[in-house]
C-alpha cells in the first residue's frame, strides 16, 4: 500500500486514462470531464463522493496500468450517472437499514450492476472488479435486485476492501470534502451532467450498449409499475363522459328539495363494460396472460363495473367465444397461432350492448384496425420475446412489427423496474 | 424557553388548595397543554421547495403541489398564508360539486329576460369581499372529471359563477399522487398545464427540528427593483434562445403513459416559465429553485434543456475568448471547459483567419497551463487539422508537446487494451480518434 516515497499524484498518467477512456466511450465524455478528482492518501483506491469530486490513492495511480485506470473511471462514473447514492439511500429507508454492513453490500450491488456490461471493447476490466458470477447470481440486474440475492459470507470476504466512496452507497467517509468543500457539484449541476450524457445516448443510442441506453431512457423518466400505469389507463378510460361516476343534470339532485329555484346536479353512476381481448398466440406467456388478466379485472371492478359486466375474448388469427368474467378461472385461452387483433375489435364491437373500453392485451406482433374504434381502447403490451423467434419471421431480428396506433392509450407490462 | 416556565405554572398553584385540584375543568387543563404543544417558533433555512413555491405565488402562477398524503402540504400552505399575510381559505375540490365553482343556476321569476344567474358559493363571496386571499384547492386528482372541468375555469379565468376573483387571490392546488390515490381520477392535460407542479418532499430534518419546534420560514422573496429590467430580458433570452433552435419543444402534449397529468409543454407554459425565469433571477434564487420552477413547469425534459441551455448562456462566448486569449477565463469545471473549447475550435472552423487560428493556439496553452491536460488533446487535434498552406506554425505549439505526448501514451494504452478486451477495437487507434467534428 505505501510506496515509501513522497509519491506525489502521477496526474499526467491519471488523465491519459481518462483520455482513453473517453476515446472508448465518447458518450461518457460530459461525466468523465466533470468529475473533479482530489488526492487523498485516505482511499483505498478511487473513490467518489455525491458532489462529483474523484479521491485517489497516489500510490494506487502508480500500481496500475494506464489501461486499468481507465477502467476504474468509467466504473466510478457510472455511480454518479446511475445515481448509486441516492438509491441507496432510498433503499435504506424504506428497508430501514442501517449500518457499515448494509453499506457494503450497496456498493457490491452497485458494483455487480455496473460491471456486467461496462467492460471490454477496448476497456480493461480492472483487477478485482466484481462481478456478478463471482457471487453466483444473474448478470443485467439492477442494484436493488442484486440486494435481495446475496448476504456477505464467506465468498464476499476478499470484497470488504472494496470502497467506491459515498457516491456509492450514500455513506459518507472521513475523507469526504462535504457539501461545502471545493469543486463540488450542486444538485442541479449533477441533474444537468447526468442530462447531457442521457441526451448524447439517445441521440446515437446504436453507441451504447444495452445497460446504458436503458439507464439513459429512464434516467429522467423512471418507469412506474405497470400495474398503476394500466390502473390509471383504464379507470380514465372507464370514467370518461357518459360513462362511469360523473355529474349530470338528467335527474334532480336529492339536495332539490331542500333548495328550490336552485337546479342541481346529481351524481349519477353508469358502471363501464369493460371487454378484454387477449392476444392467445404462441409468443405470450401463460403467467404474463393471467396476472394482466386479474389486474384488468380487478380495476373494473375498482371503477364500479360488475363482474358480469367485464367479458372476455380470446383471440388469435380467429376470435373466438365471448366469456364473462364469472367464469374467469375456466376460460379456455386456446390459440397459439398467428395473431390478428382486428377480428378481436370486430367481435368486441358486435357485442349487445357495445362495451365502454376495449382493452387489449398483447404482445404487439399483429395488425391494427385502420380506423378508430367507437369507444375507449387501452392496449396492455407485453414485451416481445427475444428467446422465442416469433413466427414465421423471415425478416430476422430487423423485424419491426406495426406499433400500437395512436388513438389507443398504451402501458408496457412487466418491463417497469423495482426502483 | 417559554416551555418550561409554563409547565410550572400548574404546580405553582396546586400547593395553595391541593384540594381545589378537581375545581379546575379538566379541558382547560387540556386546552393548556394544546397551547403549549402548539407553541411552535419558525427560522430561516434555505428550503429550495418551499422558496419555489413562494416564488410561483409570488408570480401569480397557479401551483399545484403533489405529495404523499400526511406529508405536511397543508401545514407548509397555513405557513405561507401566515408569512404572506393573506387569509387561507381551504376548498376540499373532491367534496364539491361541479356547480360549487362554476356556480349554481338559480331560477328566477322570468329567466327567458332575466337570464339564469350562477350563484357563487359563499367562499367565493367572502374571498371577493376580502380582496386578497389564498385560495387552496386540496385533493384536486380524487376530484370527478366534471368538478376539474369546472376547476378549470376557476383556475385560468379566475371566475366562479358570475363572480371575477381579484388579483390579489393567488391559487395553490394539491393531489396525491397516482400511487397513492388509489381511487384517484388523473389529471386532464389541459389542466395540468395550466399549473406549476411541484413535487412536495419531506426532508428528514426539516420534519425532525419541525417537532421539536421549530418550523422552517416562508419568506416572500426579496425582488430587487433594479435588477427588473435585466430579469425580463435574460428571460426572454433563455426561453427565445431555446425555442428558436428546438422548435419541437414548443407544444408537446404528453403521450406516454408516465408523463400524463403532469407538466408540459405548450406556448402557455412556456410563458409561465418566462414568468417563473424573471422572478427568480430577479429575486437572486439559487438555479436548485430555478429548476423546481421550470421543471414544474414546462416538465423535465423541456425544462433541463432550458437549464442546459442556461449553462451554456453563462459560458463565455467564442469571440470573446479569441479577441483576447491572454487574459481570457475558462471555467473550471472540466465539462465546461471542454464545452467552451470546442466552441472556440468551432468558431475557427466557421471563419477561419490566421489571426483567429492563432488566438485559439494560445487559448489551449492556456487552458493546459490552468487546467487538466486531457480536456486539449481533442480540440488540439481539430484545430491543428483546420491549418491552411500558408500559415506558419505558431511558437505556442511548443508547449503544447505535453499534451502530444499524453495523446500518444493513451493511444499505446488504447494498444494494449485492444489487444486484452480480445476485440479489435477501431475506435482508440491513432491520433484521428480525436478528430471528432465540431461537437
Amino acid at each position: 500500500m505505501n510506496t515509501g516515497a513522497p509519491g506525489t499524484l502521477d496526474l499526467d498518467k491519471l488523465f491519459t486514462a481518462r483520455l482513453h477512456a473517453v476515446r472508448v466511450r465518447p458518450y461518457l465524455a460530459t461525466a468523465l470531464f466533470a468529475l473533479h478528482p482530489v488526492e487523498s492518501r485516505q482511499v483505498p483506491t478511487m473513490a467518489v463522493d455525491r458532489h462529483w469530486r474523484c479521491y485517489v490513492s497516489p500510490a494506487f495511480v502508480d500500481r496500475t496500468p494506464v489501461e486499468e485506470l481507465a477502467g476504474v473511471w468509467v466504473h466510478e462514473v457510472s455511480h454518479l450517472l446511475r445515481d448509486h447514492h441516492g438509491r441507496s439511500d432510498r433503499f435504506a429507508r424504506e428497508r430501514d437499514l442501517s449500518g457499515p454492513g448494509e453499506r457494503l453490500r450497496m456498493n457490491i450491488a452497485a458494483d455487480c450492476e455496473i460491471n456486467d456490461d461496462v467492460f471490454g471493447d477496448g476497456l480493461v476490466r480492472p483487477e478485482g472488479a466484481v462481478e456478478p458470477e463471482a457471487l453466483g447470481l444473474p448478470t443485467g440486474l439492477l442494484m436493488e435486485e442484486y440486494l435481495g440475492r446475496f448476504r456477505l459470507g464467506p465468498n464476499t470476504l476478499s470484497l470488504s476492501w472494496l470502497d467506491c466512496g459515498s457516491g456509492a452507497d450514500g455513506l459518507g467517509r472521513p475523507w469526504d470534502l462535504g457539501p461545502d468543500g471545493a469543486h463540488g457539484l450542486s444538485e442541479q449541476e449533477r441533474d444537468a451532467v447526468r442530462f447531457r450524457v442521457a441526451q448524447g445516448i439517445n441521440g446515437r443510442p446504436g453507441h451504447a450498449p444495452k445497460g446504458w441506453r436503458r439507464w439513459a431512457e429512464e434516467a429522467f423518466h423512471p418507469p412506474l409499475p405497470w400495474r398503476e400505469l394500466l390502473g390509471a389507463a383504464v379507470r380514465s378510460a372507464a370514467s370518461g363522459s357518459g360513462v362511469g361516476e360523473d355529474y349530470t343534470y338528467g335527474r334532480p339532485a336529492r339536495r332539490s328539495a331542500a333548495l328550490p329555484g336552485v337546479v342541481l346536479l346529481s351524481l349519477r353512476r353508469r358502471p363501464p363494460r369493460v371487454c378484454v381481448v387477449i392476444d392467445t398466440s404462441g409468443s405470450v406467456s401463460d403467467a404474463e396472460l393471467g396476472s394482466a388478466l386479474l389486474e384488468v379485472a380487478a380495476i373494473s371492478r375498482a371503477v364500479g363495473g360488475r363482474r358480469d359486466l367485464v367479458t372476455v375474448l380470446p383471440c388469435d388469427a380467429a376470435a373466438h367465444m365471448v366469456h364473462t368474467l364469472c367464469r374467469a378461472e375456466g376460460i379456455p385461452l386456446t390459440g397459439g397461432g398467428g395473431t390478428d387483433l382486428r377480428t378481436g375489435f370486430a367481435r368486441a364491437l358486435r357485442a349487445t350492448p357495445r362495451p365502454d373500453v376495449v382493452v387489449v392485451l398483447t404482445d404487439g406482433q399483429t395488425p391494427w384496425p385502420d380506423t378508430r374504434p367507437p369507444c375507449r381502447t387501452v392496449v396492455g403490451l407485453f414485451p416481445r420475446r427475444h428467446t422465442g423467434r416469433p413466427r414465421g419471421d423471415s425478416e430476422g431480428d430487423d423485424y419491426v412489427p406495426d406499433s400500437p396506433p395512436d388513438w389507443a392509450r398504451v402501458v408496457r407490462i412487466g418491463s417497469a423496474s423495482t426502483v | 424557553m417559554s416551555t418550561g416556565t409554563s409547565f410550572a405554572a400548574p404546580e405553582t398553584r396546586t400547593p395553595k388548595a391541593p384540594t381545589a385540584q378537581p375545581q379546575i375543568p379538566r379541558l382547560d387543563v387540556a386546552a393548556q397543554l394544546l397551547t403549549l404543544l402548539r407553541d411552535t417558533t419558525t427560522e430561516p433555512r434555505p428550503d429550495p421547495q418551499l422558496e419555489a413555491l413562494t416564488l410561483a405565488v409570488a408570480a401569480d402562477l397557479p401551483v399545484l403541489l403533489w405529495g404523499e398524503p400526511g406529508i405536511g402540504k397543508t401545514a407548509a400552505l397555513t405557513q405561507l398564508a401566515a408569512a404572506l399575510d393573506l387569509p387561507l381559505t381551504t376548498v376540499i375540490a373532491s367534496v364539491h360539486e361541479p356547480s360549487d365553482f362554476s356556480g349554481l343556476p338559480v331560477i328566477g321569476d322570468d329567466p327567458a329576460t332575466h337570464g339564469v344567474p350562477m350563484a357563487p358559493p359563499d367562499w367565493a363571496v367572502r374571498l371577493v369581499r376580502a380582496g386578497r386571499g389564498l385560495l387552496f384547492l386540496d385533493e384536486l386528482s380524487t376530484a370527478p372529471p366534471a368538478v376539474q372541468a369546472a376547476l378549470l375555469r376557476l383556475v385560468l379565468e379566475r371566475r366562479i359563477g358570475a363572480l371575477q376573483l381579484p388579483p390579489g387571490v393567488r391559487i395553490v392546488a394539491a393531489a396525491n399522487p397516482r400511487s397513492s390515490a388509489a381511487d384517484g381520477w388523473e389529471l386532464s392535460p389541459p389542466l395540468a398545464n395550466r399549473f406549476v407542479h411541484l413535487q412536495w418532499t419531506h426532508d428528514h430534518e426539516v420534519v425532525v427540528r419541525g417537532l421539536g419546534g421549530t418550523w422552517p420560514r416562508a419568506a416572500l422573496p426579496r425582488l430587487a427593483p433594479e435588477k427588473l429590467p435585466d430579469a425580463v430580458d435574460f428571460a426572454r433570452r433563455a426561453v427565445c434562445g431555446l425555442l428558436a433552435a428546438r422548435p419541437r419543444l414548443v407544444h408537446r402534449l404528453p403521450s406516454s403513459e408516465t408523463r400524463r397529468g403532469g407538466a408540459w409543454p405548450s406556448p402557455r407554459s412556456w410563458d409561465m416559465t418566462l414568468s417563473l425565469i424573471a422572478f427568480a433571477t430577479a429575486a437572486g434564487s439559487s438555479r436548485e429553485v430555478l429548476s423546481l420552477l421550470v421543471r414544474g413547469a414546462v416538465g423535465d425534459g423541456p425544462g433541463l434543456e432550458l437549464l442546459a441551455s442556461l449553462d451554456r448562456m453563462d459560458l463565455p462566448d467564442p469571440e470573446t475568448l479569441l479577441a483576447d486569449p491572454a487574459s481570457a477565463a475558462l471555467p473550471e469545471r472540466g465539462d465546461l471547459r471542454q464545452a467552451v473549447l470546442d466552441g472556440v475550435v468551432a468558431a475557427v472552423r466557421g471563419r477561419p483567419e490566421k489571426a483567429r487560428w492563432d488566438a485559439a493556439w494560445a487559448l489551449l496553452v492556456r487552458a493546459l497551463e490552468t487546467g487538466a491536460p486531457d480536456l486539449v488533446v481533442v480540440p488540439a487535434t481539430t484545430l491543428a487539422s483546420l491549418r491552411q498552406e500558408d500559415w506558419d506554425v505558431p511558437a505556442e505549439i511548443e508547449k503544447l508537446a505535453g499534451v502530444v505526448s499524453l495523446s500518444r501514451r493513451a493511444d499505446r494504452a488504447a494498444g494494449r487494451a485492444a489487444a486484452r478486451t480480445g476485440t479489435g477495437t477501431g475506435s482508440g487507434s491513432g491520433s484521428g480518434a480525436g478528430t471528432r467534428g465540431g461537437r
